[in-house]
C-alpha cells in the first residue's frame, strides 16, 4: 500500500516536470502588448464618462418609479384578452421590478450570464454587451406570463432603463397592425401607459424590449437600440 | 492615464497598475490559447481581459494576488463570450469540429523525436475539457496555489484537487499508447 502511494506520488511528480518542461508554452505575438495598451487608453475616457451619468440616472430612475406607480394600476384593470396586451402588462412590472431593485453591476455580467442562461433555458450565442450609448448592466432568469426565460438590463447614457426579454414564443402570433419597420425587421411597436415596447420574434422566441422612451425622440432612440440588440444577440432555445 | 482609487494605500495610476499586469500577458496568452485553441481569438480574448481588468481595477485589491485576479477575469470572459461561440463552431467535412486542432507551431523543432512528444503532449492535454485543463495548467504549470485555483474556477479546493487528479488520469490515458510505443 505505501509503495502504491509512493509510486503515485512519484508519478505525479513525473507528469508535472513533463508538464513543465514539455508541454509547449505559447508566448504573446509581439504586437499584443502594444495592442492591448491601445486598447486601454480607448477606454479610459469612457470609464470617466460613465460617472457623469450618474445623476441623470438618479433622475430617470425617479421618474420611471412615479410612471410606474401612477400607471400599473390602471392597466391591471384595462388589460383583456388580447395577448400582447397581456404581455404588455407583465412587461411592466418586470420592468419596474429591474428599476426598483435590479443593480446595475454590469462588471458581474460575465459571471451572472451564463448562470441567467443555465437557469433560464435560453442561451445567447452571441450577446449585444454595450457601446458609448447603451451598456448591459445585469442579467438574470426571469418569468413573463408563465413562459421562462432571460432578461438582460441594459442603462444608457441618459440614464433610462431598458430591459430586453426573451422567452419561448409558443405559440402567440403577432399581430400585423403596430408593426413597423425598422431597419431590415419588422417588429411590433407599441406605446402603452407611459412605456414603450417593441416586440419580434427570433427563431421560435419571443424578444421584448420595453423602456419609458416614449416621445418621438426618445422612441427613435429606443429604435436604435432594438436594432442594436437584434443585430448583435442570438438568442436560442436550449430545451 | 487617470488616477485609480485605492484602499488605504497610496494611490496607483491606471498606468502603473497596467504595467504590473502586464507582467503576467505571457502566462494569461499561453492560457488563453490554450483554451480557445485558436491564435486570434486567444489575443482577443487576453486584450478584453486586460480592458476588462481596467475597468474594475478599482475592485482589485493591493496586496492580493494580482495574476490570480487576472486568470479569473480571462476565464470567466472565456465562458462567458469565447465558449459560448465554441458550441456554435461549425463541424468540419471530416466530422470534427474546427479548431480541434493544437496549434504545434511553437514546438521546438530541431528534433523530430522530442518534438513529436511535444505534439503529443500538447494534442492530450488540449483534449482535456476547459474544467480539467485550467486546473492543471495553472496549478502544475503555473505554479498557483490551490486556494488561488479555487477561486479563479468558483469552487471548494475539494473540487479542485478532484479536477486535477482526474486530468491526470484522462492525461496518463491520453499518453500511455504513446508512452508504450516509446518504450
Amino acid at each position: 500500500m505505501a509503495d502504491e502511494i509512493e509510486d503515485r506520488r512519484q508519478d505525479d511528480e513525473r507528469l508535472r516536470r513533463l508538464l513543465i518542461e514539455r508541454l509547449p508554452r505559447h508566448a504573446p505575438p509581439a504586437h499584443l502588448r502594444a495592442a492591448i495598451v491601445n486598447a486601454v487608453e480607448r477606454e479610459t475616457p469612457k470609464r470617466r464618462w460613465g460617472w457623469l451619468w450618474l445623476s441623470p440616472a438618479a433622475a430617470a430612475a425617479a421618474m420611471a418609479l412615479i410612471m410606474v406607480m401612477w400607471v400599473a394600476p390602471s392597466l391591471q384593470t384595462t388589460a383583456s384578452s388580447d395577448p400582447v396586451r397581456l404581455l404588455a402588462r407583465a412587461l411592466v412590472s418586470e420592468h419596474a421590478r429591474t428599476i426598483f431593485y435590479g443593480e446595475p453591476r454590469a462588471d458581474v455580467v460575465p459571471a451572472v450570464l451564463p448562470r441567467a442562461m443555465e437557469e433560464s433555458g435560453v442561451a445567447l450565442s452571441w450577446v449585444f454587451t454595450g457601446d458609448d450609448a447603451i451598456r448591459l448592466v445585469n442579467a438574470q432568469a426571469t418569468y413573463l406570463e408563465g413562459r421562462r426565460g432571460i432578461e438582460l438590463a441594459y442603462r444608457d447614457a441618459d440614464g433610462h432603463t431598458v430591459t430586453y426579454l426573451v422567452v419561448p414564443a409558443g405559440t402567440l402570433t403577432l399581430p400585423e397592425r403596430g408593426r413597423v419597420q425598422v431597419d431590415r425587421w419588422r417588429p411590433l411597436i407599441r406605446t402603452e401607459g407611459g412605456f414603450s415596447f417593441i416586440i419580434w420574434k427570433q427563431r421560435d422566441l419571443l424578444c421584448l424590449l420595453v423602456s419609458d422612451l416614449v416621445s418621438d425622440g426618445d422612441l427613435a432612440k429606443l429604435k436604435e437600440y432594438f436594432v442594436k440588440v437584434r443585430s448583435s444577440t442570438e438568442p436560442y432555445a436550449v430545451y | 492615464m487617470v488616477p485609480r482609487e485605492s484602499r488605504g494605500t497610496s494611490p496607483v495610476t491606471d498606468e502603473a497598475f497596467l504595467q504590473q499586469a502586464l507582467q503576467h500577458l505571457d502566462a494569461l496568452h499561453n492560457l488563453a490559447v490554450y483554451l480557445t485553441r485558436n491564435g486570434s481569438e486567444a489575443e482577443d480574448l487576453v486584450q478584453e481581459t486586460y480592458v476588462r481588468a481596467l475597468r474594475f481595477s478599482h475592485r482589485f485589491e493591493p496586496g492580493t494576488h494580482l495574476r490570480a485576479w487576472l486568470f479569473q477575469i480571462l476565464r470567466n470572459t472565456f465562458l462567458t463570450f469565447y465558449r459560448l461561440r465554441e458550441r456554435e463552431s461549425a463541424i468540419s467535412e471530416d466530422g470534427v469540429a474546427e479548431g480541434e486542432t493544437p496549434m504545434f507551431q511553437d514546438a521546438p523543432g530541431d528534433d523530430s523525436e522530442r518534438s513529436a512528444i511535444h505534439m503529443d503532449l500538447e494534442r492530450a492535454f488540449t483534449m482535456l475539457p476547459e474544467e480539467f485543463k485550467t486546473p492543471l495548467l495553472l496549478a502544475e504549470v503555473e505554479g498557483l496555489a490551490l486556494e488561488d485555483v479555487a477561486r479563479i474556477m468558483d469552487c471548494p479546493i475539494g473540487t479542485v484537487k478532484s479536477r486535477i487528479f482526474r486530468a491526470k488520469e484522462r492525461l496518463r490515458g491520453h499518453l500511455k499508447d504513446y508512452g508504450e510505443d516509446k518504450a
